[in-house]
């Protein structure tokens, strides 16, 4: 049965509204004010040469840009295996393609925006970029596809049949799109987070705490419902994902409700929105809370005031309060405050 | 044939979104696939539709492709000759 | 020693029947399901497919499904899965252990949404298809019509989304989180992929002809498949038949191109060789290929050449079954595992309908229904992006 060798991010990148790949967030971040609001995207030449990038949309690039630095940063070339989550994939050619096919009719469609439709576009993309052959694959699950990936990454660095993962959550939203989701009350609500777009990739290694971020101790997906008072309960804080939607939220706090013992409670979206892939900045704000320790004031959701000093951190995600994800997280042993 | 193959080559960039190229950074007879120009069999299926929309040529064999776009002069002499709009 | 993971159960909708026992007779009688469009709207009526030879709503009313939102690729997904949970008795028995869905799937809910898009932009009267475009929404659909499922996610690895799904359901098991894994994956076919198969010319005007000198592309398909996964030990408890085990899988990247496969078939190579060694097997012990065999000048002569690395001039009998059934895409990962589960049980090697005239360099594959006892058979499952996957099924020892 299960090998416990421990897993560790060792590097966790992002574009999104805040300043791309960057944590200067923690210290001055951007406070969204919009319904909708864009990423903001890096100077992609530093990754890409226009021949290379003719064909790529915002997702691919940033993609791209995203992973290649996590790997950059955690000075690995080549990861044992490619894990990546999306919930929409590439939306953008998907709607080029549908939107010609339902004005124009089935004539001389482009084939690039098929080609880019696919979910699994970015895993590939990457894969072809890093020349790595390994383990290779997608998850499309609404809002727990990264956590999805997340699961399988972890399950094989556990049991000892890789030892680096590069794991990616990637959503981009665009205008049309937005107001689609809009009227399916999925975003755009009065009172909620704006809508936005996550590029999030991480790298994951097994029985490496050098420098690295935090670790990750267990990982779990439910569907239907999610029994918290069954996870340990060994953390000091708990992230969640509220989002100003009443539907929303209030599975976060039937959540919270059931813990046996009250923590202090975190959250997220407020600064990076929502998204299908939200949950991947979730997750990669508290990795990098971990490795400094402390959750700043703006992340804090409950009473409390004044940064909250972190060394455990139990991460919860919810799809349409339906399939639950929780991520147990810690401060790496050689990172004592 | 100077002028369609300077057409060619203004709407070769643009539907591959070559953004930073200009019609004359390509040779008439550069090669356009592998070391030349670097395209590859997506930028082919691209070409391929352009020709359909532009100058009404059907083309439904793709191995068609490796000679008429071997250079913009063979694309062009490709176009002349079997052009119906 | 990890303890051998079995298949209890397995339910198959595809071209060529609904269930087991029709799909066994089709495949015996060498009946292709590829015929002219019948049940999608589309323009292209030039273009052999695969249908699944009922409409929306005759499986509605089959599944006693009345109004609500369900997309295709849903329905026969339910229908496949309500013959694999019936064989592995967890049909109305949901207290029998931790179960997990997992499903392939790419083009999702897109039938609707390319009937709706419009609407959707300018109008407010379909928004109920608004939230099933996405891949989750009809794994989501097919899991709440079958209770007990405790996780359920979706992998969308294009064309080999259902191997990677049933992958990923012996690794749960194997990791111990979940005792059942139900896993394989539905795909209808949409305008969508049809005039995105069609842009990037693969699409065959004829009966496709996998491995074939002439062959022109491949006819897209339709259907689903899931396989019901446990642990040997969890089948004895539970007095369930094991049909045959799931001993080996490989998953490997060809990192070559986005829709093309590397002229030496790298990925599908890698995937081969990984899968034999987490079989614990030398390629002379396969008895079969169900090869990917899509009919495509590209895949074929790839596939061949991989083939031919793997087992040299030992090759196994190989055949793609793409000719009866279409290229089911997302779901023929588990289309064509369950197919190599009938030809396990039932001791036969499946034709490639379609084949005429050798290529060059290509295998050679069985044209002809013949019967052979095996012991164990492999399944390659390739997608676009070079996401490369095989399986090893085995007779239940």
């Amino acid at each position: 049965m299960e090998q416990h060798r421990n897993v560790y991010i060792k590097s966790a990148t992002q574009i999104s509204l805040q300043e791309p790949l960057s944590e200067r967030w923690l210290e001055s971040p951007v406070w969204p004010k919009d319904r909708y609001v864009r990423s903001q995207n890096p100077d992609f030449r530093s990754w890409l040469s226009p021949l290379e990038s003719r064909r790529m949309g915002n997702l691919m690039r940033r993609a791209l840009a995203t992973s290649l630095s996590a790997l950059a940063a955690a000075t690995i070339e080549m990861p044992g295996a490619i894990v990546t989550g999306t919930g929409l994939g590439a939306i953008e050619n998907t709607e080029i393609f549908l939107d010609q096919l339902c004005r124009e009719g089935e004539e001389c469609r482009r084939p690039t925006h098929f080609m880019q439709s696919t979910h699994n576009t970015v895993g590939s993309l990457v894969a072809i970029h890093t020349k790595c052959h390994a383990y290779n694959t997608t998850y499309s699950h609404k809002s727990v596809s990264f956590d999805s990936a997340l699961l399988d990454a972890f399950l094989q660095l556990r049991r000892g049949i890789t030892s680096t993962a590069l794991v990616m959550g990637n959503d981009e939203l665009t205008p049309s799109y937005f107001n689609i989701l809009t009227k399916a009350g999925y975003v755009g609500l009065p009172g909620q987070v704006p809508a936005a777009e996550a590029s999030v990739a991480m790298v994951l290694a097994a029985e490496d705490p050098q420098e690295a971020l935090c670790r990750i101790d267990d990982v779990g997906l439910a569907y239907g419902a999610l029994r918290i008072d069954a996870l340990p309960s060994e953390f000091d804080a708990v992230m969640v994902g509220y989002n100003g939607a009443l539907a929303n939220d209030t599975a976060y706090d039937r959540l919270l409700a059931a813990l046996p013992t009250k923590r202090p409670v975190l959250h997220y979206k407020h600064l990076f929105g929502e998204c299908y892939s939200a949950s991947a900045l979730g997750l990669y704000a508290s990795a990098h809370v971990l490795a400094q320790g402390v959750a700043p004031a703006m992340l804090r959701r409950d009473d409390g005031d004044g940064a909250l000093e972190v060394r455990r951190l139990l991460f919860l995600n919810h799809s349409g309060a339906k399939n639950f994800s929780w991520v147990l997280m810690s401060r790496p042993e050689n990172k004592e405050l | 044939m100077k002028d369609l193959v300077t057409e060619l080559k203004e709407k070769t960039i643009a539907v591959l979104n070559l953004d930073e190229m200009k019609p004359e950074d390509i040779g008439n007879d550069d090669p356009l696939f592998g070391d030349g120009l670097g395209l590859d069999s997506i930028d082919a299926l691209e070409l391929i539709v352009m020709l359909e929309k532009e100058y009404g040529i059907k083309i439904k064999d793709t191995s068609a492709g490796k000679d008429i776009f071997k250079s913009m002069n063979t694309m062009a002499s490709f176009v002349e000759a079997n052009r119906v709009k | 020693m990890e303890e051998p993971i079995v298949i209890t159960g397995a339910g198959i909708v595809s071209a060529i029947g609904l269930g087991k026992a029709a799909t066994l007779t089709s495949l015996l009688g060498g009946r292709t399901g590829v015929g002219p469009v019948k049940y999608l709207r589309t323009a292209h009526t030039e273009f052999p497919v695969g249908e699944v030879k009922l409409s929306d709503d005759e499986m509605k009313s089959m599944l006693g499904i009345d109004r609500e939102p369900t997309t295709r690729a849903a329905l026969m997904g339910m229908l496949a899965l309500r013959e694999a949970l019936d064989e592995a008795d967890l049909l109305y028995n949901t207290e029998c252990g931790r179960r997990a869905l997992l499903s392939g799937i790419t083009v999702g809910g897109m039938d609707k949404s390319e009937q709706h898009y419009l609407d959707y932009i300018e109008n407010d009267t379909a928004n109920e298809y608004i939230l099933t475009h996405d891949c989750g929404a009809t794994t989501e659909m097919m899991a709440d019509r079958f209770s007990g499922f405790g996780m359920v996610t979706s992998i969308s690895t294009a064309c080999s989304s259902a191997a990677n799904a049933i992958i990923m359901g012996a690794e749960l098991i194997k990791s111990g989180r979940t005792d059942i894994a139900v896993a394989g994956g539905t795909e209808c076919i949409t305008k969508f992929h049809l005039n995105g198969f069609n842009s990037l010319m693969i699409l065959s005007r004829e009966q496709c002809r996998p491995f074939d000198r002439r062959r022109a592309g491949l006819n897209l398909g339709e259907g689903a498949a899931f396989l019901v996964l446990e642990t040997a030990s969890s089948a004895r408890r539970r007095g369930v038949r094991a049909l045959a085990a799931l001993c080996g899988y490989g998953n490997a990247c060809d990192a070559f191109h986005q829709t093309a496969s590397s002229e030496d078939g790298e990925g599908s190579f890698l995937a081969m060789r990984k899968a034999l060694a987490s079989a614990g097997l030398e390629p002379a012990d396969i008895g079969y290929v169900n090869a990917h065999g899509t009919g495509t000048p590209n895949n074929d002569l790839s596939e061949s050449r991989a083939l031919r690395r793997v087992f040299g001039a030992a090759m196994p009998p190989v055949s793609s079954t793409k000719g009866l059934t279409g290229h089911t895409t997302s779901a023929s990962g588990a289309v064509e595992a369950t197919i190599c589960l009938l030809a396990l049980r039932h001791g036969f090697l499946p034709a490639n309908y379609g084949w005429r005239e050798p290529m060059e360099e290509g295998v050679r594959p069985v044209v002809t229904v013949t019967p052979a006892q095996l012991r164990h058979v492999m399944c390659n499952s390739f997608g676009f992006g070079g996401n490369d996957s095989c399986l090893i099924l085995s007779e239940n020892v």
